[in-house]
């Protein structure tokens, strides 16, 4: 269905709001139309279903629209409640919460959507877009008993199925390297070795056949005569007494006739008898049964956004600097700092210049959204194609960020680093015209002498405040 | 020197006068008990020993080959109390088997040191394959009943944390087990590892080596062997659950010996199942493990096991025997050496240092001889016999004298002041009930 019900279009002001209940007949892109959608349900199961379809939906123009509950009373569970913008018990508070549309939909509009490279890339923006579009800044991991990990990041992990949430640790852990969020300890989890999931049995079993089918006993020695054995031995089916099986004298006084110096399992399975049992931990999701030591231990944080992180919403976040370590005629941006920091020491012994470098994409967000992911891919490694083929091997290059490339050209007067990546320029622009119209590319250099005289952070420091002024 | 080569001249020249009868007047002490009871008897018997086992090859072989046919599982049980330092070379010597379906079960009586922690480790690491920590100590017995009661195994074997096996030992003590299938228990030969570390220990390896286990092969052909070792003992589960286990000790290796045989099971010694152990590196620690034998040779075979002696409807004639003769060779003749001291102060008082220079000569001739001509028969040697020769005057002593009077002060103390019930071996707690029931 395309269109709704005219009942289910309720008009506040300049807004106007759908509301579905459980035996509406609606499709996602029908949201696209409405400023909010009004969930009219307590069936959890239905408003979970609802509001996880909204917010893992492709497009922005869903996904980042307002949700708001009617229903009779309030939301315990964390997911949803961290997912929807609130609730309302009846229609008459639709006023209240026009304000706090108005301002979601004003927020979004100053965002910059680009495409991501990489997944990790995707779920970073994806939930960055949704907190600042909220002016959350609070990422915090909540106990969930449905979540795969036992843990759930409402605006990350929805993205994922309770079986795949794990990643969601992972990406959050590369969000905060690359300086989006800052964290603080939550709790320590252990997965299961197999599947990443959180949710395990841990139970005691016999350390031979690890069944947990066992039963144990306190073991009576009898001090007269030396018998050891379990209590059941010394019981008999007429009285209450001790009676010793070897020596038939009654067991009258702990310490003085008997103790009992241990105690000791016995597996019903396959009869072994222990006394320190074997833990171990049966997966809920995938049955695999862990030796403890073998589980996955996980830090679980709760997450802060940070300026950094809050532009990426009006930016756009194309990639993780992870993305481009593995591309052929780079370095990564850590080997690089070595690398600079090595050459600085040669200058110092031999009398030449060396240059640091830079050559951004400025409009990178606007050019990646428009020539899609894969050929995001192509045209870096094209860049960097050219850029190897006009450098020479001792000059390196390593990425900054999806759109920034360092390099330190060796051994060559500045004047002469500067034509390079000119050169550079004027070869990418050509070869984008050529295979995409319509698009344009537009990219600054800099190169500057390398100074013996400071660090190769300092000048590292230096050169990055540079670009990031200029973008 | 002067004295003894003076004394020496004056015995040749003596005799060649007295004769033969005074002569053994005498020396009656030597030439009745030592020589023919230990000398003669030992060199028949193991004559017969020798013959015995060319002939019974085929069976031997047989009895070893329905044991790997069969391949029961064997449990070795191992208690003991801050005995963790020794159960990797245990465990290692194990490893090291001919025959490999055994379990090991370590019972750790107590320990107050890194024991649990050894053998917890070992246990992670699939070395041993039962530990059982007993917080409080029980004693020995009730420790070896403790790994008893979970024992799985067809038989047990008995080890004392400090031992060592050879490669083949476990198949040579079960084998037994299948030649005759009246045996209930095997005792195995335990030879000494640290034989060089002091004379304490070298004497001690002399005597293992000679007394013991030839005195063993021999008991054992006689059908009187009455002790198996706790070092390495080897026992019929059946058999060890008909007599419900270990009592308490000290002695508690002779003592389920006992207990074996009375219920009708013939005891055998392999000497070719071989087990090495340290023994007390000083005499102040060998006098206080002698003393602890010896009384309880009084405690249990004199009182415990008196009954051995009634002739009643459980009366065995090899029982008996095998009683009058550890009781006769221990305990009798430990009291006639002094009568025998005293006979000859009395009736030669004039001859007194000639006798007592001759003794020791005569005993070392016997003992020279005897070492060089047992060493035929015995199958595994533990050290070159060489290493023996300087110390056999000073076996003279060992025995003559430095056991002789241990041995009197350990009978003086048991029957007159019980005084084993005082050994701190085993826990007050148990001793006090021990005493109490009179056992």
């Amino acid at each position: 269905m395309d269109k709704a019900i005219e009942s289910d279009i309720l008009i506040h002001g300049p807004f106007e709001f759908i509301r579905i209940h459980e035996y509406s007949s609606y499709t996602l892109e029908l949201f696209m139309a409405y400023d909010s959608v009004i969930i009219e349900s307590n069936n959890r199961d239905f408003v979970e279903k609802l509001v996880r379809a909204i917010r893992t939906h492709n497009s922005t123009d869903i996904y980042l629209k307002p949700i708001f509950l009617l229903k009779s009373s309030k939301v315990e569970d964390p997911l949803i409640n961290n997912l929807i913008d609130g609730v309302i018990f009846s229609l008459d508070q639709l006023e209240l919460i026009t304000e706090y549309v108005k301002q979601i939909i004003l927020r979004i509009k100053d965002f910059v959507f680009v495409k991501s490279i990489s997944l990790e890339a995707d779920i970073i923006s994806r939930a960055i877009y949704l907190m600042v579009s909220r002016e959350k800044t609070e990422l915090f991991a909540w106990l969930y008993l449905n979540s795969g990990l036992g843990y759930i990041y409402p605006e990350a992990s929805i993205q994922f199925s309770p079986r795949d949430e794990y990643n969601i640790l992972s990406i959050l852990d590369t969000a905060e390297e690359e300086g989006l969020f800052t964290s603080e300890f939550n709790d320590r989890i252990y997965l299961c070795a197999n599947c990443q999931t959180g949710i395990l049995s841990y139970r005691e079993v016999c350390p031979r056949c690890s069944s947990s089918n066992s039963k144990a006993e306190d073991l009576v020695h009898h001090f007269p005569c030396a018998y050891v054995g379990p209590i059941s031995d010394f019981k008999n089916a007429i009285d209450d007494e001790l009676n010793c099986p070897k020596c038939n004298k009654n067991l009258n006084h702990i310490g003085v006739d008997y103790d009992k110096p241990s105690l000791l399992h016995t597996c019903k399975k396959c009869n072994h008898n222990y006394q320190d049992y074997h833990v171990k931990a049966k997966c809920i999701t995938c049955h695999n049964d862990n030796e403890v030591e073998n589980l996955l231990p996980r830090t679980i944080k709760n997450f802060y956004l940070t300026k950094k992180g809050k532009n990426v919403a009006y930016h756009g976040f194309i990639s993780t600097s992870k993305d481009f370590n593995k591309i052929p005629g780079t370095v990564t941006f850590d080997v690089f700092k070595i690398m600079l920091e090595y050459e600085i020491e040669r200058l110092r012994q031999n009398n030449s210049t060396s240059n640091i470098a830079y050559l951004t994409i400025s409009n990178a967000g606007e050019l990646y959204s428009r020539i899609g992911i894969e050929r995001q891919k192509i045209l870096i490694s094209e860049m960097i194609r050219i850029l190897r083929k006009n450098l020479r091997s001792s000059d390196f290059i390593a990425f900054y960020n999806a759109s920034t490339l360092i390099l330190s050209l060796n051994d060559i007067p500045t004047k002469i680093a500067n034509n390079i990546l000119n050169d550079v320029v004027k070869i990418t622009t050509i070869l984008l015209k050529k295979n995409f119209k319509n698009v344009e590319i537009h990219i600054e250099t800099f190169a500057k002498p390398l100074n013996i005289d400071f660090s190769h952070e300092i000048q590292l420091q230096q050169l990055i405040k540079r670009f990031e002024k200029e973008d | 020197m002067d004295v003894i080569a003076q004394e020496v001249d004056y015995f040749f020249s003596y005799i060649s006068e007295v004769g033969t009868n005074k002569l053994v007047r005498i020396f009656w002490f030597f030439a009745i008990f030592e020589f023919s009871r230990l000398f003669v008897v030992d060199l028949l018997a193991l004559i017969f020993i020798y013959l015995k086992r060319k002939l019974t090859k085929k069976k031997r072989k047989e009895a070893s080959r329905q044991l790997f046919l069969y391949n029961p599982l064997i449990s070795i049980i191992v208690p003991g109390k801050n005995e963790g330092k020794h159960i990797f070379k245990l465990v290692s010597s194990l490893k090291e088997q001919t025959y490999k379906n055994y379990e090991l079960i370590i019972v750790d009586d107590g320990s107050d040191d890194d024991t649990e922690l050894i053998c917890k480790s070992l246990k992670k690491n699939n070395l041993i394959d039962v530990f059982i920590r007993n917080e409080v100590r029980g004693g020995k017995a009730s420790g070896a009943n403790t790994a008893l009661r979970v024992a799985k195994g067809d038989f047990v074997i008995h080890l004392d944390a400090d031992s060592s096996l050879d490669r083949d030992a476990i198949e040579q003590i079960i084998i037994p087990f299948y030649e005759n299938p009246d045996v209930g228990a095997v005792g195995g030969n335990v030879m000494v590892r640290n034989y060089t570390e002091s004379l304490a220990t070298t004497l001690q390896s002399f005597e293992y080596n000679d007394a013991i286990s030839i005195g063993r092969m021999v008991s054992s052909y006689l059908g009187v062997y009455r002790i198996i070792s706790g070092a390495f003992g080897a026992f019929r589960r059946d058999a060890l659950e008909q007599v419900q286990g270990w009592d308490i000790g000290p002695g508690l290796d002779g003592d389920i010996t006992v207990k074996m045989r009375k219920v009708g099971y013939k005891v055998v010694f392999e000497d070719r199942a071989v087990c090495q152990t340290s023994v007390p590196n000083s005499f102040k620690k060998l006098t206080k493990q002698r003393l602890r034998w010896d009384k309880s040779l009084i405690r249990f075979r004199l009182r415990k096991h008196k009954d051995v002696f009634i002739p009643n409807e459980n009366f065995s004639i090899l029982n008996f025997l095998a009683f009058a003769e550890n009781i006769f060779f221990t305990i009798v003749l430990n009291m006639k050496w002094y009568f025998y001291i005293i006979d000859i102060v009395i009736n030669f008082p004039g001859i007194l240092g000639m006798i007592l220079v001759m003794n020791f000569f005569l005993y070392t001739c016997s003992n020279a001889f005897k070492l060089l001509l047992f060493n035929f028969f015995r199958e595994r040697k533990n050290s070159p016999i060489y290493i023996y020769f300087p110390f056999i005057p000073l076996m003279v002593l060992y025995h003559g004298y430095y056991l002789r009077i241990v041995r009197t002060i350990a009978y003086i103390k048991e029957i007159f002041f019980k005084s084993s019930y005082k050994d701190a071996w085993n826990p007050e707690k148990t001793s006090i009930k021990a005493k109490q029931i009179g056992i």
